[in-house]
């Protein structure tokens, strides 16, 4: 089936800003459109993904470019929402209803813990099980105790991913903290600290999808989709949230093993193959996690492998470049495709000085509310 | 004459026993009769399996800590503990060897330690608008 490629990309910074919605997003479509050397007109199915924000709000975004007849929808699956609606474009493609779509990701989001009533039941707002930072934490803690996991291995995750925000213009945070800052900052939900958590803001990415001819038509030179998966968690599989039981008898596999399994089929590559990785840092254990889940690693080995050194940028299998959301703040619908944004930089080599030697293939990956999990692989 | 005022769960079908003898209610739970699985709560159906053919079942009072953490900073949204906000456990305890309930820890949280034993515990939280008094749980500590 036809391949699909990326030939542009936009983004607006990750931040608090005094702009609305609609500015954001179409800042960035309109950034995208510009990389890729082609108009709106040229557009022919746009796809929004979206959480926070209200219905309809592609069609509000995406009107502030011109008048248009063009089927453009709101795609929603949590922190997957981006890959969910990169998907969307992909199989649109490869189907032949269209040869070019833009995939835009919007959010404008609350300071602080996000809004519970969406996720939660009632009564577990009630009696305060109602925190997503809490879920994340629970999974730290069995983890330490499992596999001895301490939490200066944590808070290495958050000092690696700081330190690389510094040079990455789109990123909220853009400081270098110690080890001892991170590990003196106050706690959240143990063993998880303020600087080892992400912030709810604002932001956009947005990227232009076409088919290999059309490409070639346009003289673009594109970067491959080589795989776009999205799956929720089995049956029991994951207790990020929101959960109110578990089973104790199945140990079901979770959602980013699932869907890395998947998308490594799809794409005829193992984790071996990766040059880069930008993955979902909600926390800093949770990155430990993905190692695991990934394959960089065995299970229990997350530790081991943050000491190690070779998720650094120089390392063998550098993770989150661009500081990840610890540091740009993950503004839900945006976030994944300002992961795909950071891959396709670091492929065509513009990422200065976080730029990975000679990255030829990379991959991105969100994990969120109801174990919704999306990957997407690039290849140049 | 004072009346005594009703007493309601916080989610209904939740706890099961009557609300008046608090030290004899207990979790109600959904167990499926094609799986196996037990789900917290009076469910109509089964979440591993898809099967309507479930029967509601009470847990133990005993359960042991499979993992927790300390909330640190007041929940948001319609959290309902003491004015002031001190920080409180939750946890994952596993009950009869079948289930994992997400539950508030009432222990002091320099106690909490995964692996130990803790026990069920039902009491009032609040009066709702109707005057009803609303029942809710928690584990503490000890066997």
């Amino acid at each position: 089936m036809e391949d699909v490629y990326v030939i542009g990309r936009g983004m607006h910074p990750f931040g608090r800003f005094d702009k609305s919605s609609e500015q954001i997003g179409a800042e960035a479509a309109r950034l995208a459109l510009t990389d890729a050397g082609i108009s709106w007109g040229d557009v022919q199915s746009a796809f929004m993904a979206r959480m926070y924000l209200p219905a309809t709000s592609g069609p509000r975004i995406l009107r502030n470019l011109g008048g248009t007849d063009i089927s453009i929808i709101d795609v929603e699956a949590a922190c997957a929402s981006g890959g969910a609606a990169l998907r969307q474009a992909v199989l649109a493609i490869k189907a032949g209803d269209v040869e070019l779509a833009l995939v835009c990701g919007t959010e404008k989001m609350p300071r602080g813990f996000m809004d519970p009533s969406m996720i939660y039941s009632p009564w577990q707002v009630e009696l305060g099980m109602s925190q997503n930072p809490a879920y994340w934490s629970m999974r730290a803690m069995r983890h330490m105790h499992e596999y001895g996991t301490t939490e200066q291995q944590i808070a290495k995750v958050a000092f690696k991913n700081h330190r690389n925000s510094v040079h990455n213009e789109n990123a909220m945070y853009r400081k270098e903290f110690s080890i001892d800052q991170i590990m003196s900052s106050p706690l959240v939900c143990d063993p998880i600290r303020l600087l080892e958590i992400c912030s709810p803001n604002d932001g956009a990415a947005a990227v232009v999808v076409a088919s290999g001819k059309k490409m070639r038509q346009l003289g673009a030179h594109g970067i491959r989709i080589a795989g776009v998966c999205h799956s929720i968690s089995r049956y029991s599989s994951d207790f990020r949230c929101p959960a109110d039981s578990m089973s104790a008898t199945l140990e079901n596999v979770g959602p980013t093993r699932v869907t890395a399994e998947r998308v490594y089929e799809a794409a005829g590559l193992g984790v071996g193959d990766i040059d880069c990785f930008e993955v979902q840092d909600t926390d800093a254990f949770c990155e430990i996690e993905i190692y695991e889940d990934l394959g960089l690693c065995p299970v229990g080995e997350g530790g081991p492998l943050i000491d190690s050194g070779e998720v650094e940028i120089g390392g063998r299998t550098p993770v989150n470049m661009s500081g990840g959301l610890i540091s740009k703040g993950e503004p839900v619908g945006a976030s994944h495709l300002g992961q795909v944004v950071e891959l396709v930089d670091q492929l065509r080599g513009r990422c200065g000085a976080r730029q990975v030697e000679n990255a030829r293939v990379g991959l991105a990956h969100v994990l969120g509310a109801g174990g919704n999990c999306a990957i997407t692989i690039l290849q140049r | 004459m004072a009346t005594t005022p009703r007493r309601v769960p916080i989610k209904e079908g939740l706890l099961a026993g009557s609300l008046d003898r608090l030290s004899e209610v207990r979790l109600c739970a959904t167990r499926c009769r094609s799986c196996g699985e037990s789900t917290l709560g009076t469910n109509s159906n089964c979440p591993n399996c898809g099967g309507q053919k479930v029967e509601q079942v009470s847990l133990a009072n005993e359960g042991t800590l499979y993992t927790y953490t300390v909330v640190r900073h007041r929940p948001p949204g319609n959290y309902r503990g003491p004015d002031e906000f001190e920080p409180f456990g939750i946890g994952l305890v596993e009950v009869d060897g079948v289930i994992r309930v997400m539950a508030p820890l009432k222990s002091k949280i320099e106690d909490l330690e995964i692996g130990m034993k803790v026990r069920f515990h039902s009491y009032p939280l609040r009066t709702n608008e109707a005057g009803d008094e609303v029942i809710a749980f928690a584990y503490t500590a000890g066997g």
